[in-house]
């Protein structure tokens, strides 16, 4: 049996260790319930975005009366071209200490290079880019690949200003033909307790990714899963409508805000999941350390009554012999 | 008519309201009932909004978008 200063010491470190995890799981709790909010916030502005985008591409169809794409110039962001490079960006978080949040992204992009690699036995169609957010991705993809971009700091909440840049490198990269197509892989936020790896293709633009980005910012069971149902797009017969200066000029504009507006939600969510992994690994850490403590308790008291029974044997036993 | 101004941030106006005034790309207008559908581009400035107590409104705006559709319907959004 292990002396009484040791297993004190020990406990006592267990017990601060504890309480440390207890401490994060309570702030990982709140941060994830702010980041929900945050995305949830932002939902309005995504459905009402998106319905600009379906107005217009309905109008894009009966302008002039032509129901042929051909007569108006779709912005580029909006065509698909021939694939021959392409940008991969994970997200991650920065910090640690989160569970199996960064394993698991990681791993789906393994697998996800693994496929590509078979699918194509010339590597050279694939071509990627890497771009990493979060530092997490960052030490990953500098270990084994050639990183292009990393981003820092979007972690906890990101805001629009810290999302800007990602999205500017994006659209930029893709109009200069950098890359022909952005896949991001970052993780969907499904529930508190669940998260699993999320694979989106950001660029091209596509109307249906984006709103399933937009759509999937609720989780499905747990707090705030009661907005699902207010799917808000209007599927309203085509009005006619006047467009100032002209629909190109205003889908030119509008396109690099969804762009970001997807980003932004993206990483909104990989935020929530992070949190929301931390909480739970937390939660299993301070579950531990309790009883860990109270084995070590046990143990502790124990060891006290032993050493109490071993002494009195010895005074009884000198006094036997005494006699 | 009903109004609402989104940004990515928050909820910034959603409500009846009397009039509209912004800066579009093609010029300065004020939006009142009924005007027709339209879409367009707004510019830096600033919206005034008077809402159904005539209470004034400002937003300040550096970019975004404006759609009025048929039943006096508007929404804006904007980047503060």
């Amino acid at each position: 049996m292990e002396s009484l200063q040791n297993i004190k010491r020990r406990a006592k470190s267990v017990k601060n260790i504890g309480q440390i995890t207890k401490a994060m799981e309570l702030v990982a709790a709140t941060k994830m319930r702010r980041s929900q909010e945050i995305a949830l916030a932002s939902r309005p502005y995504a459905f009402a975005s998106l319905d600009f985008l379906a107005n217009l591409a309905r109008l894009h169809q009966n302008y002039g009366g032509q129901a042929r794409l051909g007569d108006i110039e779709i912005p580029p962001l909006l065509q698909k071209r021939e694939i021959r490079k392409t940008a991969l960006v994970l997200v991650t978080s920065d910090k640690g200490l989160a569970g199996s949040f960064n394993s698991a992204v990681i791993r789906d992009f393994e697998k996800f290079l693994k496929q590509e690699k078979t699918l194509s036995p010339n590597p050279s169609t694939l071509n990627p880019v890497f771009i990493s957010v979060g530092q997490k991705a960052a030490n990953y993809l500098q270990k084994r690949f050639t990183l292009a971009h990393k981003f820092l700091r979007a972690g906890d909440f990101t805001t629009i200003e810290e999302v800007k840049p990602i999205a500017e490198l994006l659209v930029s990269g893709y109009l200069e033909k950098k890359w022909d197509s952005v896949i991001v892989f970052s993780t969907h936020f499904r529930s508190a307790l669940r998260q699993e790896p999320l694979r989106r293709v950001a660029l091209p633009v596509d109307f249906e990714s984006i709103k399933k980005t937009a759509e999937e910012i609720i989780p499905q069971t747990g707090r705030f899963s009661e907005f699902k149902q207010s799917s808000v797009i209007s599927h309203q017969s085509s009005v006619d409508y006047l467009i100032e200066p002209s629909p190109e000029a205003v889908l030119n504009e509008l396109v690099p805000h969804l762009v970001t507006m997807q980003i932004y939600h993206l990483i909104l969510e990989a935020n929530a999941s992070e949190h929301a992994a931390r909480r739970l690994a937390m939660k299993n850490a301070s579950d531990n350390a309790d009883d860990l403590g109270s084995k070590l308790n046990l143990e502790y008291n124990k060891s006290r009554q032993a050493s109490i029974t071993r002494e009195i044997i010895e005074i009884t036993s000198g006094v036997e012999s005494l006699r | 008519m009903k109004l609402s101004v989104y940004s990515l941030k928050k909820v910034l106006f959603d409500g009846d309201a009397e009039s509209v005034n912004c800066q579009t790309t093609s010029g300065e207008i004020t939006i009142l009932n009924n005007h027709r559908p339209l879409i367009s581009g707004l510019k830096k400035g600033t919206i005034e909004i008077i809402d159904k107590e005539k209470k004034e409104h400002y937003i300040p705006v550096s970019a975004g978008f404006l759609e009025v559709s048929s039943g006096s319907r508007i929404k804006l959004i904007v980047e503060a």
